[in-house]
């Protein structure tokens, strides 16, 4: 088995290691949180492992356009890895690429709703040309179609169809995006799951240790939020919240929807974590408190899976953890480049700045 | 080519451009190569026209794809321009008219859906004795009958754990499941909010379907049964709709796009107070007709002929006249580079060397026997989805066809090297005489490649570069002395002495060494050199041994053309010896193999050598004489391509 492993994890385990080494360095995030303008940061930028996507006239590279282009360097990450990965662990990481489709989804169903044209969508989804269901020219056709109910019986065709037209009918009579985008989310994380559970030996061991942990924290961020944001019941919560996970059970998800202490629970299920001590007195915007200790929890949890991420590379290679870890780890990257050219082009202050993004620096 | 200037009215505008576009024959250059140099000032009026355009485009498709109707061919002649406020006005009338039938027709269809489903939904209690009104009106119990993802039912029950509730599963189809959710009427609105938080959608017939569950059923029957006939009714209106606004749709929708391409084009012009300055590329010979046709138009329009300038050099559009027949190698050409308009276009001598280079590595009867089949079914266009395909076809014919002479040459057929006699020898016999052949072969490719380039260095009248460059007649006579001492060293007979190829190869290598100064010398520029005299005889020495280097380096790449031919044998062997290992020869094993081989053969090798071949061409012979940066001829055309709005992207974006 592991004689196998070391074979079949030769080349993608190589290629995945010198993708690491370009990950940013804490130097280049400093340089990058301290540059002293957006044009400043596109400079910086160009040095990086993103500057071969930056290669275009400064006039049309607009935040928004930016950050399109960055988001070039994760989809050719997840291409490269996919094509790469030996089955059956290629298949976790196609599902996990698709989050991003179901962004995509989920960003073009606001479109129509606001009537937005291609043009006006096309630069916020996330570049995705190979390994997808959903099609440029299926968001087209959704756009054009005028309606939600109309744009969803163009992607008939596709996984997300059967969750959508079900989800629908409350859509209809509440007018709200909401039901259809939490439709997905659960959808998605369900797939993921049962990919995760396909997986044998240390496969399954490290997905479940990884990608387990990312949907943990995603279904106790959601309960979190439906509680603080929504103030949604505890029936609703639960509903829209996982019944699986890899550390969070579904008490602690109850315990959350019944109003316990969130980062009592945190740190009970997560001894280890840190920067949890203060976490309503973080700085920051002026939020009311439970905003800000969400705010806290989630920057912790965020570090949490880095760390766990950066574990991976020690020990034994031979297995998809190696793959895992390193995307995640570009996702979160990724993510914290995006918060960085949202703040240079509306001039945030940097303490502002150090205080929403998770990576050290 | 022949450089025009047109200076345009600004009200004669539109009937000159439809008239430019018409023509078929004017190649339009935007307006940073204008010979005024006047930066763009466009007219706002025609970029709003193209904004609003786009949209009515978009609206008229939309109109399309609701009524069913495709595009249609683009139309023989360019449609009358339309103004975006007209076709809005049309669109809108046309958009009204689908939108009443088209929106009833799939709100009756879902309709139809949920009928169905209530039926369904109560079929499992059609047999019992119970007033639906009252379920729906008990005082003390809640009642939700409905449908949930199967996948949430576990998920309901457990937010439900705090509350009474009794949750039936009634049946399931697909992901779905129906379910009856029970619970005391105190409770309704934790009820319902976490029902409507799993997704459970009611499925209680509406209060008109009273009674019975059988009394309802029937009378949701009754509704299927008038929803069908009204969705009959509504498909026969959009049918007639259809039917009577296929034409003015595909019209209207053509003459948008002409529209919209004459409004993009206008923007592109220089625009002065009152005229437009517009600048292009007209075959000579079509000059006069041009001037006619504008004369036609307008008598206000002035037309001027420009002559070429220098910086006009390396702008002008060159259309490719090849045969039909050659549009496949075009193809191949096209991918290296568009030719200039002032060099010789390579189609032609790579419609011979391809299948020429190619069939040396792949010579086999049998295997360029089925290509020669592919490439004509291909070409023959008999298979609809491969019509794309059939210029390429003519390419693997033709390689299929050389395949063929050299597998005769070789004595080779389906890799059987004992059938019939080889006319010439066998690649895998003598090895040496292959490889040797293939120098032979490489040699007058590389030579023929030089030639070209003098040609095209004569045609441009670079009389320097033409005597003087490593691929004009000193490197030619450079390389073929060298050869020569080659083939001395190595005994052949060769009519020349040793020392006067080597004068010969002394005197054009002077020439090759000082080749910048002789060419300036010629050509009257000056300075002769560039820099310190040190410095260019440092550089000249070097590019001196550089030249000998790359001419030694790109003769001996061919001898892979050779080694190809070998292996095209060896392989061929391989599969005998395991069809001999499978079974004796003859028996079903052993035939198995020797077919599954084969196609192993022709296809990956055949890929191999495709490769080979367009290597071959692309960096030993075009580099020597093709530069490929040339402009392709455009005419002017009102008809866009069709679905250019789905213009797939790129990482550059």
């Amino acid at each position: 088995m592991i004689r196998s492993n070391v074979s079949a994890y030769a080349q993608v385990n190589a290629t995945t290691r010198a993708l690491y080494a370009t990950l940013l360095t804490p130097e280049t995030w400093r340089t990058l949180v301290q540059a002293g303008s957006f044009d400043a940061l596109l400079g910086q930028l160009e040095k990086t492992a993103y500057g071969v996507y930056l290669k275009l006239d400064r006039q049309i590279l607009t935040p928004r356009r930016t950050v399109y282009q960055l988001r070039w360097h994760l989809t050719q990450a997840y291409e490269k890895l996919i094509r790469l990965t030996p089955e059956p662990a290629r298949q976790l990481i196609i599902q996990l690429w698709r989050l991003y489709e179901v962004d995509n989804l989920k960003a073009t169903l606001r479109g129509v709703e606001t009537g937005a044209s291609w043009d006006e969508v096309r630069r916020l989804l996330s570049p995705m040309f190979r390994y997808v269901t959903l099609t440029n020219e299926h968001i087209q056709r959704m756009l054009a179609s005028g309606s939600i109910v109309r744009a969803i019986e163009r992607i008939r065709h596709t996984p997300y169809y059967e969750t959508l037209v079900h989800a629908v009918e409350r859509y209809e009579t509440e007018k709200n995006l909401f039901p259809l985008e939490v439709a997905l989310d659960l959808d998605y994380r369900r797939g993921l799951w049962q990919s995760i559970a396909s997986l044998k030996g240390m496969d399954h061991e490290q997905a479940l240790r990884l990608v387990g942990t990312s949907i943990d924290i995603d279904n106790l961020l959601w309960a979190i939020r439906y509680r603080v944001y929504h103030h949604l019941s505890v029936q609703e919560i639960i509903n829209y919240t996982l019944p699986f996970g890899y550390q969070v059970q579904d008490a602690d998800i109850r315990a959350v929807a019944e109003g316990a202490d969130v980062v009592t629970i945190v740190k009970r299920i997560y001894p280890g974590i840190e920067g949890l001590d203060n976490a309503a007195t973080q700085p920051g915007e002026e939020a009311p408190p439970q905003q800000r200790q969400l705010a806290s929890i989630e920057r912790a949890l965020h570090r949490h899976t880095m760390q766990l991420c950066r574990g991976t590379f020690l020990g034994n290679p031979f297995h998809i953890g190696v793959q895992l870890a390193y995307l995640m780890l570009l996702e979160y990257e990724l993510r914290d480049l995006i918060a960085i050219v949202e703040a240079k082009a509306s001039q945030l202050p940097v303490e502002r700045l150090a205080a929403i993004i998770d990576m050290e620096w | 080519m022949s450089k025009v200037e047109l200076v345009i009215p600004d009200q004669e505008v539109v009937r000159t451009t439809e008239a430019l576009a018409a023509s078929g024959i004017f190649h339009q250059i935007p307006t940073a190569q204008t010979t005024i140099g006047m930066p763009s000032r466009g007219s706002n009026e025609w970029q709003t026209w193209t904004t609003d355009l786009v949209a009515v485009e978009r609206r008229i498709l939309f109109v399309m794809e609701e009524l069913k109707i495709d595009e249609g061919a683009p139309p023989a002649t360019p449609p009358h321009i339309i103004e975006p406020r007209v076709a809005e006005r049309d669109i809108e009338r046309l958009e009204h008219e689908a939108e009443t039938p088209v929106r009833e027709l799939e709100a009756a269809r879902r309709r139809l859906t949920q009928l169905q489903k209530y039926v369904g939904q109560l079929a499992p209690i059609a047999d019992l004795d119970i007033d639906l009104g009252t379920l729906r009106d008990l005082r003390y119990t809640f009642v939700m009958l409905g449908s949930i993802p199967a996948a949430n039912i576990e998920r309901l029950e457990s937010s439900l754990e705090h509350v009474p509730f009794v949750l039936i599963t009634l049946r399931h189809e697909g992901h779905l499941a129906t379910v009856v959710l029970f619970g005391l009427q105190q409770d309704a609105t934790v009820l319902n909010r976490a029902a409507r938080s799993a997704y459970l959608n009611t499925l209680m017939p509406p209060e008109d379907y009273r009674g019975t569950p059988a009394q309802a059923i029937a009378a949701l029957q009754a509704g299927i049964e008038r929803t069908r006939q009204r969705i009959s009714e509504y498909e026969m209106e959009i049918a007639h709709l259809q039917e009577t606004r296929i034409r003015h749709l595909r019209h209207l929708l053509w003459r948008v796009r002409a529209s919209h391409t004459l409004a993009n084009t206008i923007t592109g012009y220089d625009h002065l107070q009152h005229t437009y300055l517009v600048t292009g590329w007209v075959p000579r010979a079509s000059l006069a007709w041009l001037e006619q046709v504008i004369a036609k138009v307008s008598d206000k329009v002035v037309i001027e002929t420009l002559e070429p300038r220098q910086e006009d050099i390396g702008h002008i559009p060159a259309s490719l006249k090849n045969p039909p027949f050659f549009s496949g190698f075009q193809g191949l050409v096209t991918t290296y580079g568009q030719p200039n308009y002032d060099e010789l276009d390579p189609t032609p001598m790579m419609a011979l060397t391809f299948p020429l280079v190619f069939g040396l590595m792949f010579g086999d009867v049998g295997h360029g026997l089925l290509l020669l089949l592919v490439g004509l079914l291909l070409a023959g266009r008999k298979i609809k989805a491969l019509q794309g395909a059939a210029g390429f076809g003519v390419v693997v014919a033709l390689c299929g066809a050389a395949a063929m002479v050299f597998g005769a040459l070789y004595g080779s057929i389906f890799g059987f090297e004992d059938v019939f006699r080889a006319v010439w020898f066998r690649p895998l016999e003598k090895i040496t005489d292959i490889l040797l052949f293939a120098i032979i072969v490489g040699v007058l490719l590389i030579s023929a490649g030089i030639i070209y380039n003098m040609v095209n260095a004569a045609l441009n009248r670079r009389w320097g570069s033409m005597l003087f460059n490593r691929n004009g007649l000193a490197g030619l006579i450079f390389y073929w002395s060298l050869l020569g001492l080659g083939a001395r060293v190595f005994g052949a007979a060769i009519p020349i002495s040793g020392a006067i190829l080597a004068i010969i190869g002394v005197l054009s290598g002077v020439g090759l060494t000082f080749a910048e100064l002789f060419a300036h010398l010629v050509e009257g520029h000056r300075p002769l050199i560039e820099g310190d005299a040190g410095t260019y005889l440092a550089l000249a020495f070097f590019e001196l041994f550089e030249t000998l280097i790359s001419l030694f380096s790109n003769t001996l790449s061919y001898v892979r053309m050779g080694a190809f031919a070998v292996a095209h044998g060896a392989l061929s062997l391989v599969v005998f010896i395991i069809a001999g290992v499978i079974g004796a020869r003859g028996s079903v094993g052993y035939w198995i193999v020797v077919i599954l081989g084969n196609l192993f053969v022709i296809g990956f090798e055949g890929m191999i050598v495709g490769i080979q071949t367009l290597r071959l061409e692309y960096y030993e012979l075009f580099s020597k004489f093709f530069s490929g940066g040339g402009m392709p001829y455009r005419p002017l055309s009102l008809i866009p391509q069709a679905g250019k709005l789905n213009v797939p992207e790129n990482a550059g974006g």
